[in-house]
């Protein structure tokens, strides 16, 4: 990890509050981002029409359909999988008009394929309310054979595709959805530092 | 600043009140590119002394061989709109500053909904040469005090088609804001230029239906207001300078010659903002560029135009 300088591209992530004013609110969460999503249900809610998409991750993080399903009052969709979140959020922007605010909470790499689907109907990162919830784990783009390998725990970790030593470094690209991957040994190959969990 | 020579190629009587005119360049060459929502600062030399207007450019932007410009006849102005209405003619030299763009269409928007009040109509006429070429989706809604005011209308109606919505004062037509504003889909910008009510209701109006910031775009030009004399003090310089009442900070300091930076001479784009390190009065703030807090602080001002209410204003530069 790098201690110690800022890196601008780093995303920073808050907790989700409701926005106003506001036309109506979008809430897009998975697995643990179920937590973030009950905690905006603890404040007072807003007036505007509300909708909430949850995708469990029954596999790994907790599921919170069910809560959920007995606190959002109404306009809760419960999808199977990311995936068909994803599916129903393209499907349904269509619906909302400008003055809709936007609230994503799950694991990084689903933060930023929301982003992907939102950016493709002209919403601005910046607009978006997101916070990182369960994982710490890290999408990485290899820089040299230019693939991503989804949740990544340690500081290094074999490319999934090229299979080279990768050093993850805190540079972020919003358009990737990913960190940068650098390989580690490429001045002494075989030197490679101590292999840590940090992005548990 | 570098600067452009160019020569009055043609005058156009638009409206009553508005006059258009043709720039070309005196040594023929063709005229820098520019996109659609630039402008140009013309220097004028008014009795000797040199004042210097924004201008937005409303020509198409593929057309290099000349730029147009209107202005409108501003009789409680310090006389820069009036100079170029009664003496500036067919064959008249001026210099202009190069195009700067501090109005552009987003390149993020997937629709664009434009809204003009009067003379403010001239940025959108190069970003819809723009719009129509890069085939965007696009409404222009342009308000105006009665139709012999309507300034371009044929020709707007030309380049736009059904995309244009007039609103005539004098015909009782309003256009509603929340009406306009609202139902819009994601990804829609407003852009707006016009008067300075006008311009702060549609901003307040979209603000207030959820809109983000980053899908608002606006150009106000302001005209240093007149106002008393007092001197600054430049502390790096170790000049002080009296700053009459009919001129502001920028140009006194230009009269004294010194260049300090400058782009759009409206108190719009911030380039020309100074450090203030004592006032012994209050700052008026006539730009559009601080924000309420910045201004209340009372460390920094627009010097191009605002002014102090003061004896003495000390500025770091
Ligand atoms: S020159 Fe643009 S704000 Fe003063």
């Amino acid at each position: 990890m790098q201690r110690g300088y800022w890196i601008r591209s780093k995303p920073i992530y808050g907790s989700l509050v409701w926005q106003s004013p506001a036309a109506a609110h979008l809430v897009i969460a998975a697995g643990e981002g179920g937590i973030a999503v009950l905690k905006l249900f603890q404040q007072m809610y807003p007036r505007e029409p509300i909708q909430v998409l949850y995708a469990g991750q029954p596999k790994t993080g907790r599921d919170y359909a069910e809560i959920l399903g007995s606190t959002v009052p109404e306009g809760l969709q419960i999808c199977n999988s990311e995936a068909e979140l994803l599916e129903t959020l393209k499907t349904q922007l269509g619906n909302y008009h400008m003055g809709t605010q936007f609230y994503v909470a799950g694991p990084e790499a689903f933060l930023w394929q929301v982003m992907k689907s939102l950016g493709q109907v002209g919403v601005q990162d910046a607009d978006v309310h997101k916070e990182l919830a369960g994982t710490l784990a890290r999408p990485v783009y290899c820089v040299h054979c230019k693939t991503i390998t989804e949740a990544v725990h340690h500081n290094i970790f074999s490319c999934s595709h090229c299979g080279r030593k990768l050093f993850v470094r805190d540079h972020f690209s919003r358009r990737l959805g990913a960190y940068m991957g650098l390989m580690v040994d490429a001045e002494q190959p075989g030197n490679i530092p101590k292999i840590e969990e940090v992005y548990p | 600043m570098t600067t452009l020579n160019v020569r009055v190629a043609a005058v156009e009587q638009v409206t009553e009140l508005v006059k258009h005119f043709t720039l070309v360049q005196q040594n023929g060459q063709p005229l820098p590119r520019f996109s659609g929502g630039s402008h140009v600062v013309v220097s004028m030399n008014i009795n000797g002394r040199n004042h210097r207007n924004p201008y937005s450019l409303m020509g198409s932007p593929d057309n290099t061989e000349s730029y147009h410009i209107s202005v409108r006849r501003q009789e409680q102005s310090r006389g820069g709109s009036v100079y170029m209405h009664d003496q500036v003619t067919v064959g008249s030299e001026l210099q202009i500053t190069y195009p700067v763009n501090l109005f552009a269409i987003s390149k993020l928007a997937h629709k664009h909904i434009l809204v003009a009040g009067g003379i403010g109509i001239t940025p959108f006429m190069s970003q819809i040469a723009d719009l129509n070429r890069l085939g965007q989706h696009y409404e222009l809604h342009y308000a105006y005090r009665s139709p012999e005011h309507g300034a371009f209308v044929e020709q707007l109606r030309e380049m736009c088609g059904d995309r244009l919505h007039c609103y005539v004062e004098s015909e009782g037509q309003r256009m509603s804001f929340q009406q306009l504003l609202s139902q819009q889909p994601l990804g829609t910008h407003v852009y707006t230029c016009g008067p300075d009510a006008m311009v702060k209701t549609l901003l307040l109006t979209a603000r207030d239906m959820g809109w983000p910031e980053s899908h608002l775009h606006s150009e106000q030009f302001s005209a240093p207001p007149i106002g008393d004399a007092f001197v600054i003090s430049l502390a790096q310089s170790g000049i002080d300078l009296e700053v009459p009442g009919d001129m502001s900070m920028l140009e006194a300091m230009e009269e004294a010659g010194l260049e300090p930076p400058f782009l759009c001479r409206g108190g719009a784009c911030g380039r020309c903002e100074l450090e203030v390190l004592a006032c012994d009065g209050a700052l008026m703030h006539n730009d559009h560029y601080l924000s309420d807090a910045e201004k209340t602080a009372g460390n920094k001002i627009m010097p191009c135009v605002s002014r102090a209410s003061c004896q003495k204003l000390v500025l770091n530069i």
